[in-house]
């Protein structure tokens, strides 16, 4: 009787013991704090709150998400460094932001690989589940990237071609390695900033020329101080959500999938809404004033080629995949033999 | 009855002739008192029923008048208030703010030519345009930068809007140039408005802004609510403030939203100052 008293006892504390967990991991919401530079009131940041709020509810509260906007935060390396300490759990990232811990990333910021929407269109439906992946077993956990349009050159003076560009300080990006030896293939000057000193570089002559998105050129009000866009796709910009590992498998996989479904359905229609958004702000761009200019003829492929031949070189030399860019020119040329045939018939 | 003598006269006055500036002046009296008579109304939903029927008359009193700054800037006003704040739908809103722009624009062309070519300028040539603006343009200027800003917000999904806020923000700041002292408060409310649609890491300038804010605050005696709402949504929440946002929302509540011109923006404040506090949890 003892035993069985004892038994009964310890079954007691047992039952009470797991009700009493069961309760406080209810009762403890996981908080997922996500930094990015989407500013508050963005269309961009209501979505991701309304985001927020169909995950709390399909979780029952076990799931919260807490968004830092407007780059509170600081920029990506005190994010990554916040991350690490446990401070946030991720961030709303472009690739150059993770192209430390994940230089595959990058890829589709290759310049000039692509020449169309649809030309990356149909690289992503065959590189984006690796690309995921790769930064899966790089401790991030991702919903997918959402295009932001090509980054396309801006200036003071017409740039028809590379001679344009001789002697012009060419802005690149802080951090972005891949941007700066682009410049250095092309012979040319680039002038390292922080975004925040863009403008005030374009008024004071410090900067002749950035190469950004139409719709990053009128958030960022760089239209004002530009006169003309080049109508050359340099750039395909894309932004995507990174939750560390860490915070995520913490995670139940129940809850896992509800952040899944209702993130990658929330990028999916950025990737989808942003490429109409860039078209407008491109036209917005031009109904202020700005002036469209076309290369001159034989210049797109001229500098295509030097750009190939370093983006190559970077690869060979590690700074990200050699097999991975292969595959990625592979689909490209896949692509456009598909283009010519249907052309051709 | 004052409005029904003063429409009993103009109604006469237009079976005449030489009663033109008369009649702008009375309906330029009556579009003061209307003013007058919105601004002090405690009940918002009285003012979204009421207005429209003013609207159409102020359309009329324009007509006849086209060439009154005094009568296009008070169907400017009148439009581009009620586009604002009293309507919900998208394509109404559109089409108010932008007959309210229009007014507002014809209004400032007929005393400052060189603003009758401002919307087909690119940023440079209109700022350039701004130097010859005088304290004698000051209520066209800021009637017209009021009525822009609400058109933008009203085109707020548009992509041109977002080009134009530059302009916007030069010309609002141009305005407090010429005014000095003896500026509106609420134009360095939008100036703080405008200065912090962008967080500092894409260029906006939230301690610049705070400036305007308070001075918006201070100019009303701390009557004006409207003020400390947007100081709160603006500024407070875009640097993640969370003690100076419950603040501000904490005073616009518990403040008396009757005072003399600001009665119904302060109710309207404070409804908005509710759906802050309610919202703050899961914001901060």
């Amino acid at each position: 009787m003892i035993t069985s008293d004892h038994k009964g006892i310890s079954m007691r504390k047992l039952i009470l013991l797991t009700l009493a967990l069961l309760v406080s991991s209810a009762g403890n919401a996981a908080v997922l704090k996500i930094a990015t530079v989407t500013p508050e009131g963005s269309e961009w940041m209501e979505a991701m709150r309304a985001g927020a709020r169909e995950i709390k509810e399909r979780t029952d509260g076990r799931v919260e998400i807490k968004y830092y906007g407007g780059g509170v935060m600081g920029n990506d390396d005190k994010v990554l460094g916040k991350i690490r300490i446990g401070n946030l759990h991720g961030g709303a990232f472009t690739p150059a932001a993770l192209q430390s811990i994940y230089p595959d990333v990058s890829l589709y910021g290759l310049p000039l690989v692509f020449d169309s929407e649809e030309e990356a269109a149909y690289v992503r439906d065959r590189l984006d589940e690796t690309l995921r992946d790769g930064m899966s077993d790089n401790g991030f956990q991702s919903f997918g990237f959402a295009a932001t349009g090509f980054a396309v050159l801006m200036s003071n003076e017409p740039v028809r071609g590379l001679e344009d560009l001789r002697g012009k300080r060419v802005w690149v990006p802080e951090g972005d390695t891949i941007s700066y030896a682009s410049m250095e293939a092309l012979s040319l000057s680039p002038v390292t900033l922080p975004m925040t000193d863009v403008l005030t570089g374009l008024q004071t002559g410090l900067i002749d020329i950035v190469a950004v998105s139409p719709i990053g050129a009128l958030v960022l009000q760089w239209h004002t101080k530009v006169s003309y866009v080049t109508d050359l796709p340099l750039v395909y910009t894309m932004g995507f959500m990174a939750v560390s590992n860490r915070a995520f498998n913490k995670l139940s996989p129940a809850d896992q999938q509800v952040v899944r479904d209702v993130m990658d359905s929330l990028y999916a229609k950025f990737d989808e809404k942003n490429l109409v958004d860039n078209k407008d702000a491109l036209q917005a761009l031009l109904n202020a004033g700005v002036e469209l200019v076309q290369p001159a003829e034989g210049e797109k492929a001229r500098i295509r080629e030097v750009l190939a031949r370093s983006n190559r070189s970077m690869a060979v030399q590690g700074d990200f995949s050699l097999e991975l860019y292969d595959r990625m020119m592979q689909y490209v040329e896949e692509y456009r033999s598909g283009q010519e045939a249907v052309a051709g018939n | 009855m004052r409005s029904t003598g003063i429409l009993g006269l103009i109604l006469a006055c237009t079976l005449t002739s030489g009663c033109a500036s008369l009649v702008s002046n009375a309906a330029s009296g009556l579009a003061d008192s209307l003013t007058s008579g919105i601004l002090n109304n405690d009940d918002p939903e009285t003012v979204r029923a009421g207005m429209p029927s003013y609207m159409i008359m102020m359309d009329g009193f324009v007509h006849d008048n086209p060439d009154s700054p005094a009568m296009l800037g008070a169907a400017a006003n009148l439009y581009a208030s009620f586009g604002a704040v009293f309507v919900d739908d998208p394509a109404r809103a559109s089409r108010i703010t932008s007959r309210g722009r229009e007014y507002a624009l014809r209004g400032i062309c007929i005393t400052y030519a060189p603003a009758c070519s401002w919307r087909d300028l690119t940023y440079d040539e209109f700022v350039a345009t701004l130097d010859g603006l005088e304290a004698e343009h000051a209520d066209a200027a800021y009637l017209y930068s009021f009525a822009t800003l609400a058109y933008l917000r009203a085109h707020s999904s548009d992509w041109n809007s977002l080009a134009e806020l530059p302009q916007a923000e030069a010309l609002v700041k141009r305005y407090l140039e010429i005014t000095g002292d003896a500026a509106k408060a609420s134009a360095h409310m939008y100036l703080g408005i405008l200065l912090t649609l962008r967080p500092p890491a894409l260029g906006g300038k939230p301690e610049e802004a705070r400036v305007h804010f308070e001075k918006a605050i201070a100019m009303s005696g701390g009557r004006d609510l409207s003020a400390k709402v947007e100081f709160a949504k603006g500024y407070a929440k875009l640097l993640y403030d969370r003690e100076l946002h419950d603040r501000l929302v904490v005073e616009v509540l518990e403040s008396d939203p009757y005072a003399d011109g600001l009665t119904l923006t302060n109710v309207l404040a404070q409804q908005e100052a509710l759906l802050l506090q309610a919202d703050a949890n899961d914001y901060f």
